[in-house]
């Protein structure tokens, strides 16, 4: 084991490496690692296109911030080079941008297109989101490699499980991760956590809190648990709304809080594989 | 929304929040569960305080 205090395993990687994440196989292709960037480039190209074969314009939509007509110019600017602002999408930035130059019209007709429902639309959104997700992992991936170089030397132990991987599998179902890394219990356990709390808000909504026609913003949020945002698309997305919804509101909190919760079951699950080989010190250790 | 199914909702939801948030600082199922019942019922008189605290306020500013 590689024993570092907190300090140390805080220090950034550069902003080299940072802004190569948003590239997905950058990193990889810096390392070395030839198959595994053709790999990651391919997984996540192919993942936007799918889905953008099924929603195209209304990535626009979507956007954090909609490039209107009578809007903002920089955002119509940005938006006519492929950046609609669309997260997760944004983070898998080479296939983002050129689905949005293919999909981009300015014009009236252009703006009726980003309003106008498509058959599978809510597949094709968690389609081109997953593709974000998953280039933030080969970032995590590469990111990781680059601390086991710089922190960890030739003697460095192999992790119990790779990092990133675990993160990703948390992403599909909470507390995978962990059982991958080595923590059975405590993985089921946030996994029920996380799973019930979802649940709940598709209940209490009549299975409508997760829409990103309707809840654009909160579906930020609520695709942070991608196993859940998958099951909404397939099953609970697609269905008609008859009547009033027991309390929609919240429902929509309770599956952005939800995907919230994820995001720090994530990042532990990420955490408990890097201590396999980089423990923090103990307080005690760290004062001697 | 009647109170207690208000409660109902809230409770819950909070010991679960709280599970992930103590499960950062644990390796154990066990071990989590301790720590998230303790963090809840802390989150709980913290809740009530606040809850306390509006209702002063209201009474402060708008009237009984």
């Amino acid at each position: 084991m590689v024993h570092q205090n907190a300090s140390h395993s805080l220090r950034f990687l550069g902003w080299g490496p940072f802004l190569s994440g948003f590239v997905p196989g950058l990193l990889q292709w810096r390392l070395g690692q030839k198959q595994r960037a053709v790999l990651a480039f391919v997984s996540c190209t192919v993942l936007f296109f799918a889905g953008w074969m099924l929603v195209r314009e209304r990535l626009f939509y979507w956007a954090l911030l909609e490039p209107r007509t009578g809007g903002s110019d920089v955002l119509r600017a940005v938006a006519r080079f492929g950046l609609s602002t669309a997260l997760p999408e944004l983070l898998n930035l080479p296939a983002h941008m050129l689905g949005g130059l293919l999909a981009w019209d300015g014009g009236p007709t252009g703006e009726r297109l980003w309003r106008m429902p498509r058959d599978l639309e809510h597949l094709g959104a968690f389609l081109t989101g997953a593709s974000g997700m998953l280039a933030a992992f080969w970032s995590a991936a590469g990111h990781w490699q680059l601390r086991l170089q710089r922190d960890g030397g030739d003697g460095a132990p192999a992790p119990t499980a790779n990092p990133a991987l675990c993160a990703g599998l948390s992403w599909l179902v909470p507390g995978l991760g962990h059982a991958r890394a080595g923590q059975q219990g405590k993985g089921v356990l946030l996994g029920i956590a996380v799973t019930a709390v979802f649940a709940l808000g598709l209940v209490v909504s009549g299975g409508h809190a997760v829409d990103r026609a309707t809840a654009s913003v909160w579906w930020i949020a609520q695709n942070l648990f991608g196993g859940g945002s998958l099951f909404a698309a397939l099953f609970t997305g697609p269905l008609r709304m008859v009547g009033e919804p027991f309390d929609l509101q919240l429902g929509i909190v309770l599956c952005t809080v939800a995907g919230l919760m994820n995001l720090v079951v994530m990042v532990d699950a990420f955490t408990v594989a890097e201590r396999s080989v980089f423990p923090l010190r103990r307080a005690q250790e760290a004062v001697a | 929304m009647s109170l207690l199914l208000r409660l109902g909702i809230y409770v819950p939801v909070l010991f679960l929040i709280a599970i992930v948030i103590t499960g950062q600082h644990q390796t154990t199922a066990a071990d989590t569960v301790r720590a998230a019942v303790a963090r809840t019922v802390r989150w709980l008189v913290w809740s009530a305080v606040l809850l306390g605290c509006m209702l002063l306020l209201e009474v402060l500013f708008i009237g009984w």
